[in-house]
């Protein structure tokens, strides 16, 4: 059964869900829109396409401590993290609520992160239907869609009078506010992406490690990192210990593939020396090892990347280029 | 019982430390915990990560047997920031463990079947605990072959275990060097010429080989010649690690993680990826 | 696009692929947006009828030639990246007989970002000092007009007035949400040494920690290793997810070195920057 709230409903229960929990939600900073714990519901922003950066900092903190280590007397000790916030996380577009529930696949995997485990179990998702489409989404091709309420607890969709809301976990039903009646409107009909032909990419993937296409592509990449960190399915991390002030802390913070040096052992040898070995491997994890572990293409179609490569590296543009060289080299 | 985080080691305090060449130390080390030393059951080609706490930590094959040894035994050599300040550590120094981490050796499938064993170097550390394991269960397995090469006879690594290998039976142990010395008589060969030489029959044999990339290419070519299958031919490798779980996404050659799916495969696994220039 | 101009790159790349001069020739072609520019490499002679320059070109190639040393290759490059071009000239990072300048007469280029082009150009081209390329093989297009030399510092002005405690402030809050990409590194043409000062862990500078403290070190010490080198491309900027004034910051300094010592980088093949030199007749006041 789906629900109606009114603007007013959504902010008072905004309000209320504050006082309870952390709060996060875009906000506008700097000229940016970032996913921030919000002090005040007036400074949400609910107009607008989606963040610069996705959710995913949420769950895999830029910079965390792992745990620390307090030594005297002899005596050593670990401390691990712990997690205690409860929140809900307002304003997440489909597209990356996926992106969320992929990370799941390694992350809880065996042996399981328990602390991005906890942050999981102890976190809501509020969904918000995608108005439009900008030029550079995709989300149907990639297995989810701008209202697909899959993952996350529940979902909004504006129309008219407010919200349609819908309560996909009994997480998300036991969030929601009393007294709201309920909705029989049909759900309006959702922006169209564009289309790219990820039909068969796996398959056409695996063909193509030796082309020497992607040494040609790699000659403008800046191996900047730009792209993992705008990702909402990327999720390389480095980890160090640090030795801050006479405490030890090690700490994991975000790194990607693209680093030079990311695969380099000590003593020199680097088996993704080459620009190209570096770029291939990106795509490669997206579009053949990620489905082949776990069945999803882990690109979600919301463009970020896109938009946000100096030298426009476009995800699109590489799956219809190896979608054709796949054609020419038969099966 | 609630779940461990699993990017936290365990205590373990460092027990004993053998020099074995100018830059590899054999370590011992016992972890604190009776009941975590109780539970770490692990089997040869496995590998655990050894913390210096406040410089970092670094995956090392288990090269112990938990058969024969009360600590866990790594050879740890002496290469970058990490291992530096692993050699620094004295007998008694807190350190930490994570593990143990992969897959690991068939060794039960291999029974019956000659053993051929190919080390370069340090290469020869997780060879170690599988010579182990076929000399404590001689009778269940065919004749066994050691070839065992180093830069230098310094760099021979396990220098203090050849007589019991040489005097296992149906064994052989051939060592060899790139450079010798005034004091060394034996062999100076590289080690793919050293397998061409003794020439071992691939019928109803495995061979295991661990070393520098450049070792593992050459012997490869050389195996196929004799007529090694690619099934037959088994090798471990390394990689820069993070996680050793499967999570940080950067030990991976093409699907397989080496830290997951790794680090023990076989040719047909991985041939693809070393046959790049 | 000025049609003509573009022939003539076109034709010259041709004649240099065909004689085996060159291997490669680093250049724009259009975007996937079909509306702004991106680097294109072409390697063989067909594959120059790809290649563009109009105001949505942008970005400085240069940074390319530190990937490709050894090879011979012809770049195209607007009068501010040629400005790079002596920079690497100058620390004798590449060798003058293994680039083939193809300087253009630039009149100027706009704000781009993907599927978006600015009306107007950007700042850096309204105030520019440079008709034509500093260091070129080859000079493509025709001498635009002369630009109004516009103060070239005033947004610098602006900043400097504030007192100690509101500056401090502005840059804490544009530095807080840097998220060490490391692009505005990546991109600079200035920025190429083989291991950063950020990746070195033994001692460790920096450390591998995103957050506010170690993010004002990264930015303050990369300024300041660009001092005097900076030419003033704002790729930094332009690739900057986060929306960091780093143009801001680079040229407050490259304003400072000039009325240190009154040099500017990368303006002469010759002249050596003056963090690598020392002159006894240097000025070391400073002003209060």
């Amino acid at each position: 059964m789906n629900l109606l709230m009114s603007r007013d409903d959504l902010i008072r229960w905004l309000e209320l869900l504050l006082q309870e929990r952390t709060l996060i939600a875009p906000i506008r900073v700097q000229g940016l829109l970032l996913f921030q714990p919000v002090s005040k519901v007036e400074d949400i922003a609910f107009d607008f396409d989606n963040t610069t950066l996705p959710p995913k900092e949420w769950y895999l903190p830029l910079t965390e401590t792992l745990f620390s280590v307090k030594s005297g007397d002899g005596h050593t000790e670990l401390v691990p993290a712990t997690v205690e916030r409860e929140a809900v996380i307002f304003g997440v577009r489909p597209c990356d609520a996926k992106g969320i529930a992929m990370m799941d696949s390694p992350f809880l995997q065996e042996p399981g992160d328990t602390v991005y485990g906890e942050r999981r179990a102890r976190t809501a998702l509020i969904g918000l239907s995608c108005k439009q489409a900008r030029p550079e989404c995709f989300c149907t091709s990639m297995g989810s869609a701008p209202d697909d309420p899959s993952n996350v607890d529940i979902l909004l969709t504006e129309v008219e009078d407010g919200y349609i809301v819908q309560a996909v976990t009994d997480k998300g039903k036991a969030l929601l506010p009393q007294g709201l009646k309920e909705s029989k409107a049909a759900l309006p009909a959702p922006p169209e992406p564009q289309a790219v032909p990820t039909e068969g990419i796996v398959q056409v993937a695996r063909k193509l490690f030796d082309e020497p296409y992607w040494e040609r592509l790699a000659d403008r990449c800046l191996h900047c990192n730009i792209c993992a960190y705008v990702c909402p399915t990327c999720y390389c991390f480095d980890v160090r210990d640090y030795p801050d002030d006479g405490k030890v802390e090690r700490v994991r913070s975000w790194e990607s593939c693209q680093s030079p040096g990311f695969t380099r052992i000590a003593g020199g040898y680097d088996p993704r020396a080459t620009k190209g070995a570096r770029l291939r491997q990106r795509f490669y994890h997206k579009l053949l090892y990620f489905p082949e572990q776990f069945q999803d293409i882990a690109c979600v179609g919301c463009g970020r990347c896109v938009k946000a490569c100096p030298v426009n590296i476009d995800i699109r543009e590489i799956i219809n280029d190896l979608q054709q060289l796949g054609a020419k080299s038969g099966s | 019982m609630a779940l461990e985080n699993p990017f936290v080691p365990y205590l373990a305090t460092l027990k004993s430390v053998m020099e074995l060449t100018p830059d590899v130390k054999l370590v011992g080390v016992e972890l604190e915990d009776p009941a975590i030393k109780a539970a770490f059951d692990y089997k040869p080609g496995q590998f655990a990560f050894l913390s210096a706490f406040g410089v970092g930590e670094a995956p090392f094959g288990i090269v112990s047997l938990p058969q024969r040894n009360n600590s866990l035994e790594f050879a740890v050599r002496q290469i970058g920031t990490v291992t530096r300040a692993l050699h620094e550590l004295e007998p008694g120094d807190t350190l930490g463990v994570r593990g143990p981490f992969g897959n690991y050796f068939p060794l039960e499938e291999y029974r019956g079947k000659d053993m051929v064993i190919i080390g370069g170097g340090i290469g020869m550390a997780p060879l170690r605990p599988v010579i182990n394991t076929i000399l404590d269960h001689r009778d269940e397995y065919g004749k066994l072959l050691i070839i065992n090469g180093a830069r230098t006879p310094q760099d021979l690594v396990f220098a203090p275990e050849f007589k019991t290998w040489m005097e296992a039976s149906r064994t052989k142990l051939e060592l060899t060097v790139d450079r010798g010395d005034e004091q060394w008589g034996g062999r100076v060969a590289l080690v793919p010429d050293v397998v061409r030489e003794v020439a071992p029959s691939p019928d109803n044999a495995i061979a295991i080989t661990c070393g520098p990339l450049i070792m593992i290419r050459f012997t490869l070519t050389v195996l196929k010649e004799l007529g090694f299958e690619n099934h037959q031919i088994v090798t471990t490798l390394e990689a820069k690690m993070k996680c050793g779980m499967g999570k940080c996404a950067r030990c991976n050659l093409g699907e397989k993680y080496v830290c997951r799916d790794g680090p023990v495969f076989t040719m047909e696994q991985i041939s693809q990826f070393l046959e790049q220039p | 696009m000025d049609l003509e101009l573009i022939q003539q790159i076109r034709g010259l790349c041709r004649d240099l692929l065909r004689n085996g001069e060159i291997n490669c020739v680093i250049g724009y072609e259009r975007a996937s947006d079909g509306l702004t520019a991106r680097p294109f490499f072409a390697y063989e002679p067909a594959a120059v009828e790809r290649l563009i320059f109009d105001e949505t070109c942008t970005h400085n190639l240069v940074k390319y030639l530190s990937d490709k040393k050894g090879e011979k290759i012809a770049i195209v490059a607007k009068p501010c990246d040629s400005r790079a071009i002596n920079l690497l000239l100058n620390e004798g990072q590449i060798k003058r007989d293994t680039v083939f300048i193809i300087g253009v007469y630039c009149p100027g280029v706009v704000e781009t970002g993907w599927n978006r082009k600015g009306e107007t150009l950007q700042a850096r081209c309204q105030t520019c000092q440079l008709l034509k390329p500093v260091v070129y093989d080859f000079l493509a297009g025709q001498a635009p007009v002369r630009r109004t030399e516009g103060e070239r510092y005033p947004d610098i002005l602006e900043v400097e007035s504030k007192p100690e405690d509101e500056r401090r402030a502005f840059w804490l809050d544009h530095f807080g949400p840097c998220i060490r990409c490391y692009a505005c590194r990546q991109i600079c043409p200035g920025c190429y040494c083989p291991e950063c000062f950020v990746e070195r862990l033994d001692p460790m500078w920096v450390g591998i920690r995103i957050a506010p403290k170690e993010n004002e070190l990264w930015q303050a010490i990369r300024a300041f290793h660009l001092a005097g080198r900076c030419i003033g491309c704002n790729e930094c900027e332009r690739a900057c997810p986060m929306d960091i004034p780093l143009s801001l910051l680079n040229r407050k300094l490259e304003k400072e070195v000039k009325e240190l010592f009154d040099f500017q980088a990368g303006l002469s093949s010759e002249e050596q920057p003056p963090f690598a030199t020392f002159k006894k007749e240097e000025k070391l006041g400073f002003e209060e």
